[in-house]
């Protein structure tokens, strides 16, 4: 891909001061080369999505954002500071919905403030709010087991968004959800992110849900891992689910499953090997 | 939501009459299956064996349970057990948890410590139980010595595979926020131990008992074994039968005592 598509989607002042920055990030393990020479910046309260291919490495670029895993050659830097480990300055959405099954959703939305040492009124208070956002009212007090997977889901985000971070992360937190709730799920996200436009990485395999939630795509591709391809994507919002069969909508979907299309199917034949 | 759903189900017209006959029978089956074999064994013991030196009559027992009380010597002995048993418990259950707290923290002490909680664990210790009359004499310490050794293995074995049993995925949600091993262990580790070391803890109740009773048949002043052993040399069958069933409720009591405790400190267990 040449330089100049890639860059296209940035605006000149991400490229002054974004808030996530990634320079010319590698990892291996041993001989494999998971991620290779990642050049990316993403600007403050934008909606980025990650998409491609199995095995390019876009979960291992999230978990390096998130500190859980470290870079082999080059680094991220979050508002100009390396990322040296984990902490509360970014918020985790997990895939599964990872929740404490003895604590209650408040408790649980509540244990990033406490790993803070920050677990007082005001944040309490604030967690409150925040699972009245994503439409928890009245189960602060249910245990998990007693909740559907799309209200699990919603717990999740409101524990990452709890601790108030400065980045959003989200790896496939829809992937395990029926269709029907998945779509409604998409529109929630993005009722919630308008609320306060943190910044957002979300990691997914399905591509209409890329275009739909973010304002750029990065579609990576394999061996070794890497940027492809920014897509901008310059649909109005808010977004209605309607948009999603808009010739506009579906020819940017077309477009990234072109990019992706050779690289999958190489996957799925090369699956056993 | 299921008791919704059952409770239309019980009321619906289809539902084929033999189906509708057993849950009403159900909440009384125990109590049936205990007075019926209660009965069976009085009228055993009045009409086919009717001799006090092989069995006694559930009636007997009752007297002689009553008679016991009445002139205080079965307080005297229940207050002799109960305390062997408390201690020797107590000391079992914090010392098996350091154990199989220390296990699980490290391979190394794991490794180290494993084949001697495996071996003791499946070796009748009991066996031992002279050998501890002869080091501390006769008196309550022998016995909580049996009761430890039979139930620190239990607890260690369960607290170690509750502990390494933790799903890596809670641990991983932790550590994206920055947790320290310290805050994993209290927020993670601990709390998703808990259920197996209470199934440890309730293990221990029945082993225990059993130590203090065998402890006490070796060699005692009072308790509830030294009861039923004095009651087998003189051949008193109801006294000996009555020390059996004053264990069992006791042991009955315990663990449903320890059943309701761990429905309040582990709901998420049950559902």
């Amino acid at each position: 891909m040449d330089q100049g598509l890639k860059e296209r989607g940035l605006s000149d002042q991400t490229l002054m001061s974004p808030k996530l920055q990634s320079l010319a990030l590698g990892k291996t393990y041993g001989t494999l080369d998971v991620l290779r020479g990642i050049d990316a910046a993403v600007a403050d309260g934008e909606f980025i999505s990650i998409v491609g291919p199995s095995g390019c490495g876009k979960t291992t670029f999230l978990r390096i954002v998130a500190g859980l895993e470290t870079a082999s050659s080059g680094s991220v830097q979050i508002d100009g500071q390396v990322i040296t480990g984990p902490g509360t300055d970014r918020g985790f959405v997990f895939q599964t919905d990872s929740l404490l099954p003895w604590r209650t959703v408040f408790d649980n939305a509540m244990v990033g403030p406490e790993i803070a040492g920050r677990a007082n009124d005001a944040t309490k208070a604030k967690t409150r709010d925040l699972l009245k956002l994503v439409g928890l009212q009245g189960f602060e007090n249910y245990f998990p087991r007693q909740l559907s997977g799309g209200m699990r889901q919603r717990v999740n985000l409101a524990r990452a968004l709890a601790v108030d971070p400065r980045i959003l992360l989200m790896d496939e937190p829809f992937s395990a959800l029926d269709a029907q709730t998945r779509e409604i799920m998409q529109t929630e996200l993005l009722r919630i992110w308008e609320q306060g436009r943190k910044t957002a990485l979300f990691v997914t395999h399905q591509i209409d849900e890329a275009v739909y939630l973010s304002d750029r795509v990065f579609v990576f591709a394999r061996r070794p891992g890497r940027i492809q391809e920014i897509v901008p994507i310059d649909l109005p919002r808010p977004r209605p689910l309607s948009i999603k069969r808009t010739p506009a909508f579906v020819a940017l979907v077309d477009h990234i499953w072109g990019l992706i299309e050779e690289d999958v199917r190489s996957s799925v034949l090369n699956a056993e090997t | 939501m299921s008791g919704q759903a059952s409770a239309r189900l019980s009321v619906a017209p289809s539902q084929p009459a033999p189906a509708r006959a057993w849950p009403t029978l159900r909440p009384y089956a125990g109590l049936l299956s205990v007075s019926a074999g209660l009965l069976l064994w009085e009228a055993l013991s009045r009409l086919l064996i009717n001799n006090p030196l092989f069995l006694a009559a559930p009636s007997q027992i009752a007297v002689a349970i009553a008679q016991l009380a009445w002139s205080g010597e079965l307080w005297k002995h229940l207050f002799v057990s109960a305390r062997e048993f408390v201690i020797g418990y107590v000391i079992a259950c914090v010392l098996g948890i350091a154990l199989g707290m220390a296990m699980a923290s490290s391979e190394t002490r794991k490794a180290a410590l494993q084949p001697w909680v495996s071996g003791l664990y499946a070796t009748p210790t009991i066996a031992l139980a002279p050998l501890f009359i002869l080091w501390t004499g006769i008196g309550i310490w022998s016995k909580v010595l049996v009761v430890i050794t039979l139930v620190i293995f239990p607890v260690a074995i369960n607290t170690e595979a509750g502990l390494r049993t933790t799903s890596e995925r809670l641990v991983e949600m932790l550590r994206s926020f920055g947790a320290t091993p310290r805050q994993i262990f209290l927020k993670v580790s601990l709390p998703s131990a808990i259920p197996f070391m209470l199934a440890g803890l309730k293990l221990g109740i029945g082993r225990g008992l059993i130590g203090v009773v065998v402890g006490e048949l070796f060699g005692s002043r009072a308790g509830l074994g030294q009861l039923i052993t004095q009651s087998a040399e003189a051949f008193n069958m109801p006294d000996l039968f009555a020390g059996v069933v004053v264990l069992a409720v006791a042991g009955i009591a315990l663990t449903a005592c320890f059943s309701w405790l761990e429905k309040r400190l582990v709901p998420w267990t049950k559902d």
